[in-house]
C-alpha cells in the first residue's frame, strides 16, 4: 500500500474512531441511566458537549505554566498517533514488528500527559489527582504487560511474519492453542485484561484520579473550554483504543472471510464488526462495572493491582508457559 | 441518679444557687432542672457537674440580651445511660459593661463552637477560650457590632438591605 | 516539625464542592494523602432566622421554623411547638401526639433514605443514589397526601396538629410500610450490610471512637454508630414514644461489633428504618379518637400565649440527632423574647472534624456525608449585609434587577412586567 493511500486511510480511520468513541460514550450514558431507572441524556449528548466545549472560552489559571495549554494538544496528538498502531479488525496501517511496545508506550503517554497538565495547573485538587493518576499508572501496567507479552511470546512459537506486532493476532489467536491448560490460562488473562481496561478508562473501582465527589474532577479540575474538549476527545479515543487491544488479543476474528470480500470492502466490514466487539467489551468492562460498583480508596486500588491482579497475571502466564514447554518436551 | 438526688447533691455543694424543678404534663411527665448561679461560681458548678457524671452531654449555650445584662443558659443532659436522663439548664448572667465569663472548654471541649458563636453574636467575652476566631460571621464584618443584641450595638437599620419582599421594599428606606 | 511544614498542602473543601450539598468550608491540611488538621468555617448560608424571629409572633415563627431546613422541616416545628407548649403549659391531645409520631417517623424514613443515597454517591456508587431516591418517592407521596406538600408539610400547630390522619391515609401508610418491608429493605440491607465495595470504602473510614463521641457530644446516628446509647425519644420519655417501645439502635444488634466508622453509622440508619416502620404500624394501631388541637382557633391561641411568661425547652430526636429549641415568652406581647435552636449537625460537624485527623483524603466526603450534614440548619443565626466599602455585596433586589436587565438584553420583545407575588413580609417594610 503506498504512503498516500495509507495517509488517506489513516485520516478516515481517525474520523471514524472519533465518531464511534463519542457515540459509545452516549450509548454508555444511556445504558447506565436505564440501569439506574433514569431517562438519561440523548444518545448524541457527547457530541453536543464536545461542540459546546470547543466554542466556549477556556480559562487558564494564573499559576499555570505553558504545559497547561500544551498538554491537551499533545494528548490528542498522541491518541491520533496511537490509532496508527491500533488493531481495528485488520492489521494496523503502519504496523511493523515490535509495534506492540510502541502501542503500550503511547497509551501510557496519554495518562502521563494528563498528569503533566494537572501538575501545571497549580490547583491542589489537580495535584492530588495527578499523584493518584501516577500511582495507578505505575500499578496497572505491570499485570497487563506481563499478560500481553506472554501471549505474544506464545504466539510467536506458532510462527509469525512480524514478531511482537499487532499483526500477530490476525495470523494466530490465543484460543487456537486448544489445550485445556492454555484455555484456563487465557481465561485468567482475559479477566486481568478486563480489569486493566476498567482502570485504563477510570470507571467503577478505579474512578480515583477524577473522583468527582472527592477531588472535583481531580486532574481535570482546572480545565475548561476547548482544552477540556481536547482531553475529552483524547479520553474517548483512548477508551476505544484500549478496548481494541482487548478485542484484538482475545476476539480477533473478522467476518469478511465469510462474506467473500477483499480489499477496501473487507476492511470496512471488519472495522464495523470490530466496533461492535469493542462496544461489547466496553459494555462489560465499563457500563456494567460502573453501575454495580463504587470507587475504591487509592491504597485499596494499588493493593488490588499488586496482590490480586499481578498474581493472577503470573498464574495465567505460567499456565501458558508450562503448556508450551510441555509441548516441546 | 434521679432528679431529686441531683437537686439535693447540687444544692448541698452550692447552697447559694437557685434551683427550680419544672414538670410538664405530657402523656409521660418529664421534669427539668433549672439552676441560676452567680458567674463567680459558674465554672466550679460546671466542674462539679462533670464530676457527678463524667459522660454529661453538653447541648447548647443560649445567650440572651436582657436589658443591662446578658444571660447565658447552658443545657446539659446527664445520666443518659440509665434510661430517663436529667435535662439540666444552668444559667448565669453578666453585666453588659463587663461581659466576662470563664470558658468551660476545659471541662466540656464541645462547648467551644457555642462559645465562639455567642462571642460574635452577643459580645460575650469568654476568658481563656482556646480559639477566639469568628465562626459564622464573615471576616470583614465590622467590629463592635453584635447582631443579636437589642441595644445600639445590634444591627443598625441602615445595615439591613434585604428584608421583606424585593419589590415591596423598593420605596422603603434602604 | 517546622521543616516539614513546607511540604504540607492546604486543601479547601468548600464552600462550593461537589461532595457537599450545602456551603460549608473545611480547610484540610494534607501530608500526601493523610490528613493532619481540619478546620471548619461556617456561615456561608447565614440567613439570620433568630434575628428575623425577633419581628414575628409565635404562630408566624412556626412557619419560619419549618423553613430552617427542608429535610427535617417537621422536626423543627415539632420541637418549636413543644418548647412553646412547655412555656405556656398547653396540653396536647393524645391523638395529636400520635399523629406527630407518625409524621415524624415518616420524615425519618425519607431523611434516612436520602442520606443512604448521598453516601452511595460520595463513594461513586451512583446506582445506590438513584435507586434509593426512587424508593424515597413513595414516602414523599404519603407526606404529600397527609400534609399537602412534599417538603414543608406544616402538620404542626402549637398545642396539636393541623392535619388529621384519616382512614384513607392509614391504608396508604400501611401499604407503604408493606412496600418498604418487602421490596426496598432487602435491597438496602444487601447494599449496606453485605456489598463488598461499600464495606471496603465505609469500614474503618471516619472513625469516631466512643470517647470522642461523648466528649464532643455527638448526636443521633453519629453517636449511636459509635456505641453511645442515646436517643432523645427514649431518654426524654418524649410524647407517646415510651408506649411504642422505642429504644436506641446501635450497630451491635446488627453486626455484633461497634467500630464507630461510617459503616456503623449507615447500619444504624438501616436499623432505624426498620424501627420507624414498626413504630408507625404500632402508632396507627394504638391511635385513639379525639380532637387534634388543644386550642382550635389561632387568635385564641395567640391571646393565650400573650399571657404566658416563662421559658420552655423542646427536645426531639430529629433524623440527624438531638434537636433543641428554647423559647422564652414575655408578658403582653405575642412575640417571644428569645427563640434559640441547636441542630444536631452542629456538634456532629466538630466531632467529625476531630475524627478526620489521621485519615485519608478519600474519606473526607464520605465521612462528612455520613453525619448527614444539614448546613442550612446549622447556619441560621443572624442576618448581615455589611458594606465595608471594600466589597460590594449584591442583595436579592440587585440580583433581580440584573436578571431583568439581562432578560431585556437577550430578548427586548419581552412585554411582561415582573409582578409582586403574594404580600411579602408585612413587617419587612417597617424595619
Amino acid at each position: 500500500m503506498n504512503i498516500l493511500y495509507a495517509t488517506l486511510g489513516f485520516i478516515g480511520i481517525y474520523t471514524y474512531v472519533s465518531f464511534a468513541s463519542l457515540l459509545w460514550e452516549g450509548i454508555d450514558r444511556k445504558l447506565v441511566a436505564r440501569m439506574q431507572r433514569r431517562v438519561g441524556p440523548p444518545l448524541l449528548q457527547p457530541f453536543y458537549d464536545f461542540l459546546k466545549l470547543v466554542s466556549k472560552e477556556s480559562i487558564i489559571p494564573r499559576d499555570a505554566n505553558r504545559f497547561f495549554e500544551l498538554a491537551p494538544v499533545l494528548a490528542l496528538a498522541t491518541s491520533i498517533a496511537l490509532l496508527a498502531y491500533t488493531p481495528l479488525g485488520f492489521e494496523p496501517l503502519f504496523g511493523t514488528k515490535g509495534d506492540v511496545i510502541l502501542f503500550v508506550y503511547l497509551l501510557t503517554l496519554i495518562g502521563f500527559l494528563r498528569v503533566i497538565g494537572a501538575v501545571s495547573s497549580g490547583s491542589p485538587y489537580a495535584q492530588i489527582g495527578a499523584q493518584r493518576e501516577m500511582i495507578i499508572l505505575v500499578s496497572r501496567e505491570g499485570p497487563m504487560m506481563l499478560a500481553l507479552f506472554t501471549i505474544l511470546w506464545r504466539l510467536n512459537g506458532l510462527g509469525v511474519t512480524k514478531p511482537f506486532s499487532m499483526g500477530t493476532f490476525y495470523e494466530h489467536n490465543v484460543w487456537e492453542l486448544g489445550t485445556p491448560m492454555s484455555v484456563i490460562g487465557t481465561v485468567i488473562l482475559l479477566f486481568v485484561f478486563l480489569a486493566w481496561l476498567a482502570s485504563e478508562i477510570e470507571v467503577g473501582y478505579f474512578d480515583i484520579p477524577e473522583a468527582e465527589t472527592e477531588l472535583a474532577e481531580g486532574t481535570m479540575a482546572e480545565y475548561s473550554g476547548r482544552h477540556l474538549a481536547l482531553f475529552d476527545l483524547a479520553s474517548a479515543i483512548k477508551a476505544f483504543v484500549s478496548a481494541s487491544l482487548v478485542v484484538a488479543v482475545f476476539f480477533p476474528w473478522g467476518i469478511s472471510g465469510y462474506l467473500d470480500l477483499i480489499g477496501l470492502p473487507a476492511m470496512v466490514v471488519d472495522l464495523l464488526f470490530h466496533t461492535l466487539k469493542v462496544f461489547t467489551v466496553l459494555f462489560v468492562s465499563m457500563t456494567i462495572f460502573r453501575t454495580v460498583t463504587g470507587r475504591l480508596r487509592i491504597t485499596q486500588a494499588t493493593n488490588l493491582f499488586w496482590t490480586r491482579l499481578l498474581p493472577a497475571s503470573m498464574v495465567g502466564a505460567l499456565l501458558l508457559v508450562i503448556d508450551a514447554l510441555g509441548v516441546i518436551a | 441518679m434521679n432528679v431529686d438526688e441531683f437537686v439535693k447533691a447540687f444544692g448541698e455543694r452550692f447552697p447559694e444557687a437557685e434551683i427550680r424543678v419544672s414538670e410538664n404534663k405530657m402523656p409521660h411527665p418529664k421534669r427539668r432542672v433549672w439552676v441560676e448561679i452567680h458567674r463567680e461560681k459558674f465554672h466550679d458548678a460546671m466542674g462539679f457537674i462533670k464530676e457527678l457524671d463524667p459522660r454529661a452531654q453538653f447541648s447548647i449555650i443560649i445567650g440572651m440580651d436582657a436589658g443591662d445584662k446578658l444571660l447565658a443558659k447552658y443545657h446539659m443532659e446527664l445520666f443518659w445511660e440509665e434510661g430517663e436522663s436529667i435535662s439540666l439548664i444552668i444559667g448565669t448572667s453578666v453585666p453588659k459593661d463587663d461581659p466576662k465569663l470563664p470558658t468551660v472548654t476545659d471541662v466540656f471541649p464541645s462547648a467551644l463552637p457555642y462559645e465562639r458563636e455567642n462571642q460574635e453574636f452577643l459580645g460575650f467575652v469568654f476568658e481563656g477560650i482556646p480559639d477566639p476566631r469568628r465562626l459564622f460571621l464573615p471576616d470583614d464584618f465590622p467590629e463592635g457590632i453584635y447582631p443579636l443584641r437589642l441595644d445600639e450595638t445590634g444591627i443598625k437599620p441602615e445595615m439591613v438591605k434585604n428584608a421583606g419582599h424585593p419589590y415591596k421594599i423598593g420605596g422603603a428606606k434602604k | 516539625m517546622n521543616g516539614r511544614l513546607e511540604y504540607w498542602v492546604k486543601v479547601p473543601i468548600g464552600p462550593i464542592h461537589p461532595a457537599l450539598e450545602e456551603p460549608e468550608k473545611f480547610i484540610i491540611t494534607l501530608d500526601g494523602e493523610r490528613i493532619i488538621h481540619v478546620d471548619v468555617k461556617l456561615g456561608y448560608n447565614l440567613r439570620g432566622l433568630e434575628w428575623i424571629a425577633m419581628r414575628r409572633n409565635y404562630i408566624q415563627i412556626l412557619y419560619l421554623a419549618e423553613r430552617i431546613c427542608g429535610i427535617c422541616s417537621f422536626s423543627h416545628n415539632h420541637t418549636y411547638s413543644r418548647a412553646v407548649e412547655e412555656m405556656a403549659g398547653i396540653q396536647v391531645p393524645e391523638r395529636a401526639e400520635y399523629i406527630r409520631v407518625i409524621v415524624g417517623e415518616l420524615e425519618r424514613i425519607h431523611s434516612h433514605l436520602l442520606n443512604l443515597g448521598v453516601v452511595g454517591h460520595t463513594i461513586g456508587y451512583d446506582t445506590v443514589l438513584h435507586l434509593s431516591w426512587l424508593a424515597r418517592e413513595r414516602v414523599m407521596d404519603i407526606l404529600e397526601a397527609i400534609g399537602g406538600n412534599r417538603v414543608n408539610y406544616s402538620v404542626n400547630m402549637i398545642g396539636g396538629v393541623r392535619r388529621n390522619i384519616e382512614e384513607k391515609h392509614k391504608r396508604a401508610i400501611l401499604d407503604m410500610v408493606k412496600y418498604y418491608r418487602n421490596e426496598v429493605m432487602p435491597k438496602i440491607e444487601e447494599i449496606f450490610l453485605y456489598d463488598p465495595t461499600v464495606e471496603a470504602r465505609l469500614r474503618d473510614a471516619g472513625v469516631i471512637p466512643k470517647r470522642i463521641a461523648i466528649e464532643y457530644s455527638a448526636q443521633g446516628p453519629t453517636a449511636r454508630g459509635s456505641g453511645v446509647k442515646k436517643d432523645v425519644r427514649y431518654n426524654e420519655k418524649l410524647s407517646v414514644y415510651p408506649d411504642l417501645g422505642v429504644k436506641p439502635v446501635t450497630p451491635k444488634e446488627f453486626t455484633g461489633v461497634v467500630k464507630g466508622d461510617v459503616f456503623d453509622r449507615m447500619v444504624v440508619r438501616v436499623g432505624e428504618l426498620w424501627q420507624s416502620m414498626d413504630t408507625i404500624e404500632r402508632a396507627i394501631d394504638q391511635m385513639p379518637e379525639g380532637k387534634i388541637k388543644a386550642v382550635p382557633k389561632d387568635n385564641a391561641l395567640l391571646f393565650q400565649l400573650k399571657k404566658a411568661d416563662g421559658e420552655g425547652i423542646g427536645r426531639y430526636e430529629a433524623p440527624r440527632g438531638e434537636l433543641i429549641h428554647y423559647v422564652k415568652g414575655q408578658k403582653g406581647k405575642d412575640v417571644p423574647a428569645k427563640w434559640k435552636m441547636r441542630e444536631p449537625t452542629f456538634p456532629n460537624l466538630f466531632a467529625i472534624a476531630r475524627a478526620l485527623v489521621g485519615e485519608q483524603v478519600a474519606d473526607v466526603p464520605v465521612a462528612i456525608a455520613s453525619i448527614d450534614p444539614c448546613l442550612s440548619c446549622t447556619d441560621r443565626v443572624a442576618v448581615i449585609d455589611a458594606n465595608t466599602g471594600r466589597k460590594k455585596i449584591l442583595t436579592e433586589k440587585d440580583l433581580l434587577k440584573l436578571s431583568i436587565e439581562k432578560t431585556r438584553e437577550l430578548n427586548p420583545e419581552v412585554k411582561a412586567k415582573p409582578e409582586v407575588i403574594g404580600v411579602g413580609c408585612p413587617r419587612g417594610g417597617a424595619l
